[in-house]
């Protein structure tokens, strides 16, 4: 379940990231522990802001996946950022589901194609007592 | 806070808190975010009163605390619905048959058990992942392979139990073939383990799945007689390499021939891999999803013109390398004599697989899980929308060339009359190795009109596939009255068997009521309605 105070804390967080890609992630803001960075979507952006690593990935989540999350989600805490195609977030979605977490904000950057899949900019928190820091 | 149908609240409430004492209050789900979870994002009833939802969730850390909430459901005769990971969506993902069930949800039970290297073979919770498995035998240096669908997130087990089919070789890539052991709660909350298993001190639980008397693995494949708590698998051995290739011809008449031949070769062992059949020259348009076919002097008109094949077989041999170049060098004999023919082969991947390899190959072939799919419309395959998702029709049609075409014809004729849109079609999939199934991907929306004649359109499409002798081996939940009604040999006795044995097992009907079809006593006549 949601805290209060971290409904409060990300309540924040996501009018910093959903402006424009560039903007966003130039403004993330402090206690993300990690930026998902969908190249679909957004490009030329440094690999580290903030003292957060950006993870880039194009559409496909298996890396972000096996190389990163899966471990990360299985400890405490881990507050992930992203700007990726709603395609990929709802991927990220239900794999976070399980792991006791879940999408607390989320805001479209742009228009849908013609798949109906389009730019968002999210954030993924802990929610369950078993993985709330 | 939904309650299951005919329980009174306060029974269910008594019932809840038993569960809780049982697992911790942290892991009973009762609130309407929590409960998010466990919907079928791919639901045709989405958004619709009659959408199948769950009333709570639990979710037991092992086969103690499964047998207890059992117990206690059977106690009140509270519904239960178990899930490994929940995540086939297209078939029902997390949500229950029958609305307001409790869902019992497997997925911290996430244990690989054993993996033994000399046996080829493993023993898993159900909610160890594909993926889960994969990074242990990684981590642990093992020679072995598993066979993952696509994509590669779900569960062994509740994919094996759904009947869920890969990429590999004959013998694993049916995933309810390569299962070898099982131990299941049942619904009085006593523990069963089929084969080797029910001996005490057996080391060969994961080497001969029938052990004596009648073989009860098959009553828990799709079932609700059970909530499977243990699954024993054989896993592949890592080959020396794999060769992938392909045979072209180019006449509307080759088609019969080739499959006869592909049969020949596959079921005698020339190749090992999972074979393909398509049509170039229909698939022009769209890769994953084959046209028409149309007359035989259209379709060689339109190879002519083209200059596209007729028909590609397409052949993959696991093993040592000399010893796969040997068999396709056989096949190629036998398939010199069609006219025109021509053959492709790529040069064999050797393993372990290099990385700048691994990221150009489909990983599945090889028993590496991925999540590619969900972004392959990127790519311009179809007008696939994961948010929104699809439902998958796959019916066993006859694995022969006559079968292709007959069902081809059939689906898209059918299809096009009752605009039904297909984002995927392919009607020669061949998982299975003695069948072909047709497989069917149907967009599905988040707008109940369309839904609705998604439903009407499909229901129909079920009675039209019966009627040329072809039937789905699985399917989403809204359709698993109308197919099981399809397997309607003497008066519906499958049905009526799979119901005696129901009522048998589990006289209250606590255990995944309506499940492919079977409904306990108290909800047949209504189906759950």
């Amino acid at each position: 379940m949601i805290t209060r105070r971290e409904a409060i804390k990300w309540g924040v967080v996501v009018p910093a990231i959903a402006a424009s890609s560039q903007a966003a992630f130039a403004r993330a803001p402090q206690g993300l522990d990690a930026f998902l960075l969908d190249t679909r979507y957004v490009e030329n952006l440094p690999a580290e802001h903030a003292a957060i690593t950006a993870i880039r990935f194009a559409g496909d989540v298996t890396r972000p996946w096996f190389d990163t999350l899966d471990h990360a989600w299985r400890r405490r805490g881990y507050v992930l950022g992203g700007i990726t195609g709603s395609d990929a977030l709802f991927v990220l979605e239900v794999l976070a589901q399980q792991h006791g977490r879940r999408v607390v904000s989320q805001q479209q950057l742009g228009e849908k194609n013609e798949r109906g899949v389009y730019p968002v900019s999210w954030v993924i928190a802990p929610v369950h007592p078993s993985v709330t820091a | 806070m939904t309650t299951p149908p005919g329980m009174s609240d306060a029974t269910f409430a008594d019932g809840l808190a038993e569960m809780r004492s049982v697992v911790g209050d942290e892991w009973v789900f009762d609130q309407p975010a929590d409960l998010n979870t466990y919907r079928d994002f791919y639901s045709v009833l989405w958004g619709e009163p009659e959408e199948k939802k769950a009333s709570a969730a639990i979710a037991p850390a092992n086969v103690e605390q499964v047998q207890a909430i059992v117990r206690a459901a059977n106690e009140r005769s509270i519904p239960l619905y178990p899930i490994s990971t929940g995540r086939n969506l297209g078939y029902g993902g997390a949500a229950p048959v029958l609305s307001g069930s409790v869902v019992l949800d497997l997925k911290r039970m996430n244990r690989i058990l054993d993996v033994n290297e000399g046996n080829c073979s493993c023993l898993v919770e159900p909610g160890v992942s594909y993926f889960d498995m994969y990074r242990h035998l990684q981590e642990t240096g093992s020679k072995l392979w598993i066979d993952c669908p696509d994509p590669g997130w779900g569960s062994l087990v509740g994919n094996a139990l759904d009947s869920g089919g890969g990429y590999t070789t004959a013998g694993y890539r049916g995933h309810w073939e390569a299962v070898c052991g099982i131990e299941a709660v049942m619904a009085d909350g006593e523990l069963l383990r089929t084969g080797m298993g029910a001996l005490p001190g057996s080391e060969t639980w994961q080497q001969y799945r029938m052990g004596i008397g009648p073989c009860l693995d098959g009553l828990f494949r799709q079932s609700s007689l059970g909530v499977v708590t243990k699954m024993g698998f054989y896993l592949f051995p890592q080959p020396e390499a794999h060769l992938s290739a392909t045979v072209d011809v180019f006449r509307f008449e080759d088609l019969d021939e080739m499959v006869e031949l592909l049969n020949e070769l596959e079921y005698g062992n020339v190749f090992n891999g999972m074979p393909g059949i398509g049509s170039p020259v229909l698939n022009q348009d769209n890769p994953i999803a084959m046209s028409i076919v149309p007359e035989p002097d259209e379709f060689n008109r339109m190879v002519r013109e083209s200059g596209l094949p007729a028909w590609r077989a397409s052949f993959n041999f696991y093993g040592p390398e000399k010893v796969i170049r040997a068999q396709w060098e056989y096949v190629q004999e036998r398939f010199a004599h069609f006219a025109d023919v021509k053959f492709g082969a790529a040069e064999p991947v050797r393993f372990p697989i290099d990385p700048p390899t691994l990221e150009r190959v489909q990983k599945p072939r090889y028993g590496i899980p991925s999540l590619e799919i969900f972004s392959v419309g990127s790519r311009g395959f179809g007008d696939f929308n994961p948010s929104d998702g699809h439902i998958w029709f796959s019916a066993v049609i006859p694995r022969s060339g006559k079968g292709i075409i007959e069902a081809n014809r059939v689906m898209r004729r059918e299809c096009e009359r009752l605009g039904l849109d297909l984002f995927m079609f392919v009607p020669s999939v061949t998982c299975w190795t003695r069948s072909f199934v047709l497989f069917a991907a149907v967009p599905v929306y988040k707008d109940p009109a369309r839904n609705q004649h998604l439903r009407e359109s499909v229901t129909e499409i079920i009675d039209i596939c019966a009627d040329h002798g072809w039937g789905e081996y699985r399917c989403p939940p809204a359709f698993m009255d109308a197919v099981m009604d399809a397997y309607s040999f003497g008066d519906n006795k499958l049905r009526r068997v799979n119901e005696q044995i129901k009522d048998a097992l589990d006289p209250k009907g606590i255990l995944s009521a309506g499940r492919y079809g079977v409904w306990p006593r108290h909800l047949r006549e209504g189906r759950g309605a």
